[in-house]
């Protein structure tokens, strides 16, 4: 029985190291085979044109300094924030964490039509400006501008670097400061030699992962931003779909891989030492008292709920309000496609595709997910290594996934390009790192000795499975599912890569309702965002309710 | 030099301080003595600057402290936990309040040299502070406050986290180092042999008040009340009400006042071998329990109307069971109220 079990254990390994190793190592070496060897000998003048243009390595910088001036930013203001957060006691704080964490399961695409809708010519804030000073321009000019890209990406990494660093700051206490201020320092020394010190091992932390972020923002980019602020991701997707030039994308691709490698050595390592340096501490919050810290919770508060609610605000009243009236009419319009479209489905079609690939995802995820997640668990000489190759793929962007897809997967035997299939394996591959990171620490945080006293108590090892570590796992796995399903329904990247015509998903069909010219298909675009919006946000909550306190690393 | 009135204090609903007075001579070492949540960090840290919300009054030579900010008080604080700053040596720590002072670098150098030197760590300036042992992490804390010349030092169970062996030896360091500086403190603790060891006059707090303000000495001899007699663990404490034998022996020693609830028979009265000078009254006693000690016998002795004693002997009478004479000196008798 025993000897069974453990057999046909170590025959379920191998699902996802052959899932990995087809539909993610197979085409990052078909990547690499087509730039280092597009017609079949080795010829390097793919990469010769990078290093010799300028174009390129303006794309290269530039996609440095976007994320560079974006993590500034967001550290810039996420800072004294997490010090309010970690500091302060105020009602509200919890909700007000949760809701800054929403644009982290947003889609991009969404994320992009909630900006145009509030900051674009005809969105939110300058209606209301050029009503309420009747003027006859538009006073904020942000499309198409460095400015929107970067306030984006504010929006969507600030949650992140809040979290790292409220949670480090509360670990590390206040103690010092006021010891500090007994021998002397006063508010700016205590910020230039205390706090900031302190914290800088979760600045930096947060500081790398924002900005491995930032430099693998697509959607983003590609959407406010247009072919002129080209990052490297952009370029890539550019010249695969539209040039066609497959070599130069690939060596593209492949400065992609190794930057994000290079970032991902450095994140690792600096994790490893956040950790060393988390230790416990009684500091809890107080009440702000002084009138000081009203003002800096006060703002903080304000800040919060401008920057990351307005967007979405705006985004849902620009789909339900016309002339100032609740109206479906946006919502009614998705059953149909409008004329001149360039889909080839009703929009209401892609609804279903979406919904149907994100089941599918979400099976095979949380299948491959948790044997993933024992395999690393269970120790042993290879355990360590199998842990950072189930993560690659999330450090692998998205686009270069896609385009992995589209140059290895068409091909005899595997010929996936013009099937459906291709969708839904590749949000598994993008979803199944959020399934282990979720299942992980709670498979880690069951004590061996439960499993021992049970299987001393008479289980078999089956039984114990069952009867002992499934109960455990139930609330973890539920978070991974969800996670997998909320990823799967936003997906843009690989999608609009691999999707067909028929098989078009949610955000593909926003950002092709985008380009299509009429107001009709924009505001059918809308409807569609605010729709994607509420399945993400319903996701959302649903993941922090079930997340018990300190579970699951993400 | 330092007085406070009237300070009272409370988190949200929970009352912590309720208008206390206290005053602090120059160079007296004054001890805060309670159980844990009983205020006395809270009221460190408002003489600090650190607490805000509190109402009553904190002079220092006469003059109003409360508009000061804490970092212009000069007092000094040492945490209990001592909040060393993990990103400095040990030198950088001890030089940070002479830094924010203003002083030269060279001076700096040469002061938390001679600090290093009295606290016994000459040698260490470079060290990292995580790689100190928690002896010497709580003489960096101690020479980092008292760099900078605090007008008073403020200490918050500064040897909490330290082994019982150790904590011995550092208070009494602890005392010779400030009586040596001449800078007045006040040093909060829960335990009371630090505390003797340590005051010239201890404070015992119970509830955000101050039930005594006494020299070690006079407060074990003659603790204010039954909550004191209590905390300093006197053992012999009974309600009136209770115990016949015992108002009896309070009635002898005529210490009985109209409003007294309990009578303590203070150990240090009750001897076996009746050599005690002070008037004495004589029982006959039956031994019940004894537990060895090591430096002395713990015994328990019953007399008759079921009056039990507890007190100390170096050597032990009789067999347990066995018929004992117990003599209590009078003067040892106390009425104390609640």
């Amino acid at each position: 029985m025993r000897t069974w079990l453990s057999r046909s254990g170590y025959a379920l390994y191998l699902l996802p190291l052959l899932f990995l190793g087809i539909f993610f190592l197979y085409p990052l070496l078909a990547i690499f085979d087509i730039s280092l060897r597009p017609d079949g000998a080795l010829d390097l003048s793919a990469f010769g044109r990078l290093v010799a243009s300028d174009y390129y390595i303006e794309v290269l910088l530039f996609t440095c300094w976007q994320a560079a001036l974006s993590t500034a930013l967001t550290l810039l203001l996420a800072t004294p924030c997490a010090f309010v957060f970690a500091r302060y006691r105020f009602a509200g704080k919890s909700l007000l964490l949760s809701l800054a964490t929403l644009p982290f399961v947003l889609p991009t695409v969404v994320v992009a039509l909630a900006f145009a809708s509030l900051t674009g010519k005809s969105g939110i804030l300058n209606s209301l400006l050029r009503a309420l000073f009747s003027l006859d321009y538009t006073p904020i000019q942000l499309e198409r501008t460095l400015a929107i890209i970067i306030i984006a990406h504010v929006f969507y990494n600030f949650a992140i670097a809040l979290r790292i660093m409220t949670g480090y700051w509360a670990s590390v206490g206040f103690e010092t400061e006021e010891a500090a201020r007994c021998l002397g320092a006063d508010a700016w020394s205590v910020w230039r030699d205390i706090r900031l010190p302190l914290i800088r091992p979760a600045l930096l932390s947060a500081g790398i992962l924002v900005f491995i972020f930032c430099f693998t923002s697509f959607g983003v980019v590609l959407i406010l931003g247009g072919i002129r602020f080209a990052t490297l991701e952009v370029q890539i997707y550019y010249q695969a779909v539209n040039i066609f030039n497959l070599p130069l994308a690939a060596a593209l691709s492949i400065v992609q891989i190794l930057s994000m490698l290079a970032l991902m050595t450095i994140y690792t390592r600096q994790q490893r030492n956040l950790q060393l340096r988390l230790a416990s501490s009684a500091t809890i919050a107080r009440a702000p008292r002084t009138a000081a810290e009203k003002v800096a919770v006060a703002s903080c508060v304000a800040l919060i709920s401008l920057l990351l609610l307005s967007p979405l605000l705006a985004l849902l009243a620009r789909a339900v309000l016309l002339g100032g009236q609740v109206d479906l009419s946006n919502f009614l319009a998705l059953a149909e496609k409008s004329r001149g479209s360039l889909l080839f489905i009703a929009p209401l079609e892609a609804i279903v595709n979406s919904l149907r690939f994100a089941l599918l995802a979400m099976t095979a995820a949380l299948l491959l997910g948790v044997i993933a997640a024992s395999m690393i668990h269970r120790r042993g000489r290879l355990a360590r290594f199998w842990d950072p190759l189930f993560m690659l793929p999330l450090a692998t962007s998205a686009v270069t996934l896609g385009f992995g897809f589209i140059v290895a997967l068409d091909e005899p035997p595997l010929n996936l390009r013009a099937s459906w299939l291709i969708i839904p394996v590749s949000h598994t591959l993008v979803a199944l790192p959020f399934v282990i990171r979720s299942v992980l620490p709670a498979m880690r945080a069951i004590p061996p000795s439960l499993g021992e006293a049970g299987r001393v108590l008479g289980a078999k090892p089956h039984q114990k499975l069952l009867s002992i570590d499934a109960p455990l796992l139930g609330r973890s796995i539920a978070v991974g599912a969800t996670f997998a399903f909320t990823v799967s329904m936003g997906e843009f990247g690989a999608s609009l890569f691999v999707a067909q015509r028929e098989s078009v998903t949610m955000p593909v069909v926003i950002y092709r309702l985008l380009g299509d010219p009429g107001l009709a298909s924009y505001r059918q675009s809308l409807a569609m965002s605010v729709l994607l919006m509420l399945v993400c946000a319903g996701g959302f909550m649903l993941i922090e309710r079930l997340r018990a306190a300190g579970l699951g690393e993400f | 030099m330092l007085r406070l009135a009237n300070v009272a204090h409370a988190y949200g609903d929970v009352v912590s301080l309720r208008g206390l007075s206290l005053d602090l001579s120059p160079g007296e070492i004054l001890c805060l003595l309670g159980p844990s949540g009983c205020g006395k960090t809270t009221l460190l840290r408002i003489i600090a600057g650190l607490e805000g919300d509190y109402s009553g009054e904190i002079r220092l030579d006469g003059a109003d402290i409360r508009p000061v900010p804490v970092h212009q008080r000069g007092f000094g604080l040492m945490f209990q936990d001592y909040a060393l700053f993990p990103h400095m040596s040990v030198r950088e720590n001890i030089a940070y309040g002479l830094k924010r002072r203003g002083d030269r670098r060279r001076d700096i150098k040469r002061q938390v040299d001679a600090l290093l030197e009295r606290v016994g760590l000459a040698g260490l300036g470079p060290r990292d502070v995580a790689a100190l042992s928690g002896g010497q992490k709580q003489r960096v804390a101690l020479a980092r406050s008292l760099a900078p010349n605090p007008r008073l030092l403020m200490l918050d169970e500064p040897l909490g986290s330290l082994d019982a062996q150790l904590r011995d030896q550092l208070a009494l360091e602890l005392r010779k180092l400030l009586k040596e500086t001449g800078i007045g403190a006040i040093y909060v603790t829960h335990d009371r042999r630090e505390a003797y060891a340590v005051a010239d006059r201890i404070a015992v707090m119970d509830a955000g008040s101050i039930q005594q303000c006494d020299s070690p000495r006079q407060l074990y001899h003659k603790p204010a009340n039954a909550h004191v007699a209590r905390f300093l663990g006197l053992r012999n404490l009974y309600a009136r009400a209770e115990n016949a034998r015992a108002l009896q022996l309070a009635e002898q020693a005529r210490a009985l006042r109209n409003a007294t609830q309990y009578i303590l028979i203070h150990p240090r009265g009750i001897s076996l071998d009746g050599l005690a000078s002070a008037p004495a009254a004589e029982f006959e006693a039956t031994l019940l329990a004894a537990v060895f000690r090591g430096e002395a016998w713990d015994i328990r002795l019953r007399l008759d109307g079921d009056l039990h004693l507890s007190c100390s002997t170096s050597e032990l009478p009789t067999q347990i069971g066995k018929p004992v004479r117990v003599f209590v000196a009078l003067e040892a008798v106390l009425a104390l109220d609640e």
